[in-house]
């Protein structure tokens, strides 16, 4: 481990010349990196304290054609999360596997790619079902599904008629 | 030998939640599991991007059954980080008096809980009973026994009613009185005992491998890795309390954390009740106009706090709408509940596949969603 | 931790069967249940009554468990659906933002928890003030203050202070864009006001353009069913905001100052894209609209839409009426007025004016030209006060005094001749529009002012708008309530004042116009001049005796059917003031229902 006092931001400018700038919440900051790099720049920043993954999500972006995924890392002596954000075309999301860095995202890869269909390069695994059974749409969490007209077209709407009072529990012992 | 398949759960008396593991066996040894999430996979996310800021009070503290008070404290301070507004400083106080509540609750109901994989039933009767008292506590402060809605962005709901701070202070005399009873009857009692110690191992190399935070990680390594010491919210800054560490971690070392994190709820809570102020607002508007056209501004946060299995985040993305873009929920059990199964499950007996879900943390709502 | 025990302890376990359990007994949980806390959120109780069946519960619901069922035996009325909300159990997640958001306060949670039975239909259920079942139940979860999901504060409009009284530069300054957006944020869309207004105009949809900051959109919405979107931001009689749901708990919505954003801060772009979208080529017959007033612009801009060819005949040298000429400029200015007419003008209306239908042509001759006639010359006439004095050529009348005010600021005529002192007749609108404008020429002409007004009605029965004797007062108006007027005392050829009594009450025993009065208390308002605004009355030049027998209601007005027609003669209709008295949002409802009414009648004639 090198690197893992307070100085992160400034070595990572130094190093890599990327700026990390302060999030929205304290103690939290933002780090934009381009696809390619961002491989590099995660072993870098794990090298540097970044020992967690906490989160590896992804946003769709339907209206600019991207989807952009996110690492959230943590930095426990610090206290710090970093948001490492990178940007994939939205028509053919490709990225590469992070999990030779951070183990742990192996089954974040998967649920990336089941709700979203970003692919990871160099996982032989991200394919693999993982929370959905037998899913036959696209994969929800794109902006383009639409759940109510899923569920429409999937299930019978079932009709009440209204009553104005319920039947009184009948107590039996 | 040939090899058998085994499925743990979904429905179990050792399992938390719906949850299944499928064990590929050799006599009582397991050579292979594979982790079967999604049978309490509701669509969160998807469904809180359809619905408004408000909306979604009724929606987050489903995420995780057991514990609903860190989904509305995220959700809440993430909205609040984004908007930018003040939370006024009875409702941070009010907040920390249902965290904790809640981390009673939820460690009572596990302490109790081992005695499901276990067999020992009565610990589970007396965990359970010993929460409901706190229960009634939060059906008086909040109106509902397990999904409180209680926690909103801004504040809290309704200020505390009249009294309550008195039945807070005789629950937890009851409860602190009943504690070591409940060490004998549970930790130290010879069929658990004999079945935790020195049994399901967590290693802190596996720890920074799988990303396990909270209980594990602190047994494990030995550090002080709380979120409430590292980076406080709410005025967890304001009060005194030790987090308890261990540098071995087996079944046995974790329940016991969890014991002391008992006491050391206690010891918040009836500081809060020294310091809080008497009156004050408790809640700040953080968006004009009515529920239904309440926006936050565009941006996104991530925010997380300590739950009784580690750190427990939202992810929010907004785009300045009614409604939330993108939330993210980051289920403090994800690693060792996925990863950590499938890596570290293989290797113990059959009859220990539910002790290590239980005492690992496994809680498959939040991995599910 | 290992350590050893007796081999008696098991013994100690025995203490357990003399501690009281915590546990209920089974046959509890429903013989005696345990009583939930005062917050519990149980099952739902709504106060039918209270209920306006604005649906906004079922809005707020995150799990779509409230639908809004028509209820038998109630009435769709003025600020009241017949709608009321019905849960359904199975959906329901208890989260109580139903109760948090109620805009009628009629909505709570019980502390009823059980409700068993195999019949899941009656899990869906509309409740009432009382219990799930046939019993009462105690109230459980209520909104305070704190878990208020309404915002009930209206956002402050700046205005002009009362130095303003010496011009006519317009009071309300509007709202920015900010407070619009807020204000807009406070709507619940529940549609009530829509139900209202007499133009049924569509709010919520313009008040949510304005929200999404969509001005192209909220003007299509306006123009849909109000060609005056100016005027009538400005100072239409916004019966809507009484209904408001918000008003039930708070100050209403403020409806009208939206409408007046959305025409403040379009671009003249989306404007016109909003105004003329529906807007089509003549393809249509041809139609002559009498009076360019509200109901007239209304009705000759909608027959625009529909494709007929339209051309207003107008008696005065401008178009609008009323609003021309009629309110004053510090609420309405005439750029206002001006981006109205043109709009309409764009839309492709043909405007003749200094031509009086009846004077200068005849009703037979339009007949004979058009395929069908719209009346909508409204009351143009000021209704006098017979009291003694009341010939005198300084007692002067509210419309011709208005017109002259209007034609004044627009370089169009002379100022008109004010005196120091003058008393106005009269505790309406217009006898404030008359005395505020007194006040400003007063300003102007001797740097002073002093206006009398003589109202017959007591302050709490003013017929006026708060704001007029608000405002009024700030500028100085001094109010006699509840003196009527007797005689004007003359001296020597000159106006001294006017002779007021205190009146007791307006109406007799039957409810009949006939104020009595203390004749103790008497008193002089002083003044040169005395101006009269108790009413206006129609004039209808244009009509024959015949056609005055056959079509005049015993108050004067014109009857039609419906859409507006006349009977007797189809091809004659009639809006506004002469149909519904006068209002100006009545004159654009009219002035729309007979346009397609017109259009109906000339598609299907043989």
């Amino acid at each position: 481990m090198t690197n893992s006092t307070n100085n992160w931001i400034e070595c990572l400018k130094k190093e890599t010349g990327l700026e990390a700038k302060e999030g929205t919440a304290s103690l939290q900051y933002v780090l934009d990196v381009d696809k390619q790099e961002a491989h590099q720049t995660l072993a870098y920043l794990k090298r540097a304290g970044f020992g967690q993954l906490s989160l590896l999500t992804c946003i769709d972006w339907i209206e600019q054609g991207t989807f952009q995924l996110i690492f959230i890392l943590m930095h426990w002596e610090l206290g710090h999360h970093l948001i490492v954000r990178a940007l994939l075309d939205r028509e053919n999301p490709e990225f590469t596997t992070i999990t030779d860095i951070y183990p742990g995202a192996a089954y974040y890869e998967r649920e990336v790619y089941e709700f979203f269909g970003v692919h990871f390069r160099g996982s032989a695994v991200y394919q693999k079902p993982l929370f959905l059974e037998r899913w036959d749409d696209m994969p929800p969490l794109r902006k383009d599904f639409d759940p109510q007209a899923y569920s429409d077209g999937k299930f019978p709407k079932r009709e009440h008629p209204h009553v104005f009072k319920a039947n009184v529990v009948e107590v039996t012992e | 030998m040939k090899e058998v398949k085994l499925f743990l759960g979904p429905q179990h008396p050792g399992m938390h939640g719906n949850y299944s593991v499928h064990m590929y066996v050799d006599g009582d040894m397991i050579k292979k599991a594979r982790p079967t999430p999604g049978f309490l996979h509701r669509g969160f996310e998807k469904l809180m991007e359809r619905r408004f800021w408000m909306g979604n009070l009724a929606l987050i503290p489903r995420i995780c059954v057991v514990e609903p008070d860190i989904n509305e404290m995220v959700y809440a301070m993430g909205i609040e980080a984004l908007a930018d507004v003040d939370v006024p400083e009875r409702a941070h106080w009010i907040r920390m008096i249902i965290l904790e509540l809640g981390r009673l609750a939820i460690h009572m109901m596990s302490i109790g809980g081992i005695g499901g994989p276990t067999g020992m039933y009565t610990a589970t009767y007396w965990g359970i009973a010993q929460r409901d008292l706190i229960l009634d506590l939060f059906e008086k402060i909040t109106g509902a026994r397990i999904y409180h809605m209680y926690i909103v962005p801004g504040g809290v709901r309704k200020d505390l009613p009249e009294g309550i701070l008195e039945d807070l202070a005789k629950v937890l005399d009851q409860l602190e009185k009943n504690l070591p009873e409940y060490e004998e009857l549970i930790l130290r009692h010879p069929i658990i005992h004999t079945r935790i110690k020195d049994n399901i191992l967590l290693p802190a190399s596996v720890v920074w491998e799988l990303g396990v935070t909270g209980i594990g990680m602190r047994s494990a390594t030995g550090a002080k890795n709380d979120l409430r010491k590292v980076k406080p919210y709410a005025r967890y800054d304001q009060v005194e309390f030790d987090v308890p560490t261990a540098t071995y971690s087996d079944a046995l070392t974790r329940m016991n954390l969890k014991y002391q994190e008992m006491h050391q709820s206690i010891r918040i809570l009836r500081q809060v009740m020294e310091k809080m102020p008497p009156d004050g607002p408790v809640r700040t508007a953080f968006s004009p106009g009515s529920a239904l056209r309440y926006t936050v501004p565009a941006g996104m946060v991530y925010t997380a706090v300590e739950s009784s299995r580690g750190e427990y985040g939202y992810f929010i993305v907004s785009d300045g709408k009614e409604k939330p873009y993108r939330i993210a929920v980051r289920g403090a059990s994800y690693a060792q509940g996925l990863l950590g199964i499938e890596k570290y499950l293989p290797g113990y007996r059959i009859d220990d596949a539910s002790i290590w879900m239980d005492t690992m943390g496994v809680c498959s709502p939040e991995i599910d969603r | 931790m290992n350590r050893t025990k007796s081999m008696f302890s098991p013994i100690r376990a025995w203490e357990y069967l003399f501690r009281e359990p915590v546990t209920l007994h089974k046959k509890d949980v429903f013989v005696n249940p345990r009583e939930a806390s005062d917050r519990y959120r149980g099952f739902h109780q709504n106060d039918l009554s209270l209920c306006i069946g604005c649906g906004t519960c079922s809005e707020i619901c995150p799990t779509d468990a409230i639908s809004m069922v028509a209820v038998e035996g109630l009435i769709h009325e003025e600020g009241k659906k017949d709608e009321r909300p019905a849960f359904d159990y199975g959906r329901c997640s208890f989260c109580g933002l139903c109760v948090d958001i109620c805009t009628s306060d009629s909505l709570c949670m019980s502390k009823e928890y059980i409700h068993l039975s195999q019949d899941p239909d009656s899990f869906f259920y509309l409740p009432d003030a009382s219990g799930i079942h046939e019993k009462e139940a105690d109230k459980g979860y209520q909104r305070d203050e704190v878990s208020e999901l309404l915002d009930l504060v209206r956002q402050k409009m700046d205005q002009e202070d009362p130095s303003r009284k010496s011009s006519f530069v317009e009071i309300m300054k509007g709202y920015s864009k900010k407070e619009a957006l807020e204000e807009a944020a406070r709507c619940v869309a529940c549609g009530i006001c829509t139900d209202t207004c007499p133009a049924n105009m569509n709010i919520p949809e313009y008040i949510r353009a304005v929200f999404d900051d969509d001005m192209e959109e909220g003007m299509r919405q306006i123009y849909k069913t109000n060609p005056l979107a100016n005027v009538c931001g400005r100072i239409c009689t916004h019966k809507c905001e009484e209904v408001c749901a918000i008003s039930h708990r708070g100050e209403p919505v403020a409806i009208r100052w939206l409408k007046r954003y959305l025409v403040d801060h379009a671009s003249e772009e989306d404007y016109e894209a909003g105004a003329l979208s529906s807007v089509t080529a003549f393809v249509q017959g041809k139609v002559a609209v009498v009076g360019s007033g509200p109901s007239g612009l209304s009705c000759a801009y909608y027959l625009r839409t529909l494709g007929y060819e339209v051309s207003v005949y107008e008696s005065q040298a401008l178009p609008g009426g009323v609003i021309r000429y009629g309110g004053p400029e510090y609420r309405l200015p005439e750029a206002s007025v001006l981006k109205d007419i043109s709009m309409i003008e764009k839309a492709g209306v043909q405007f003749i004016c200094n031509t009086k239908v009846g004077v200068d042509i005849t009703l037979e001759t339009l007949h004979a030209e058009y395929d069908a006639v719209f009346l909508g010359t409204g009351f143009s006439l000021s209704r006098p006060l017979k009291i003694p004095g009341y010939e005198h050529p300084d007692v002067l009348y509210a419309i011709p005094f208005l017109a002259s005010v209007r034609d004044y600021l627009r370089d169009m005529g002379p100022i008109p001749v004010v005196d120091q002192k003058a008393v106005v007749i009269g505790g309406g609108n217009v006898a404030f529009d008359v005395a505020r404008s007194l006040v400003r020429l007063q300003e102007k002409l001797y740097g002073t002012s002093c206006v009398h007004m003589a109202i017959l009605e007591s302050r709490d029965q003013m017929l006026a708008d708060a704001e007029e004797l608000e405002e009024g007062l700030e500028e100085g108006l001094q109010v006699h309530f509840a003196y009527g007027p007797q005689s004007i005392s003359i001296v020597d050829d000159r106006i001294k004042g006017l002779h007021v009594t205190k009146v007791q009450s307006i109406f007799d025993a039957e409810g009949r116009f006939n104020p009595s009065y203390d004749q103790t208390d008497q008193k002089v308002l002083e003044g040169t001049q005395v101006y009269m605004a108790i009413g206006q009355m129609p004039e209808y030049a244009y009509l024959n005796d015949e056609m005055r027998d056959r079509v005049l209601t015993k108050r004067g007005l014109i009857a039609v059917t419906d859409g507006g027609q006349i009977e007797g003669y189809p091809w004659l209709f009639a809006g506004g003031d002469i149909v519904r008295g006068p209002d100006i949002i009545n004159g654009v409802a009219t002035g729309h229902q007979a346009a397609k009414a017109i259009d109906l009648w000339l598609q299907t004639k043989p």
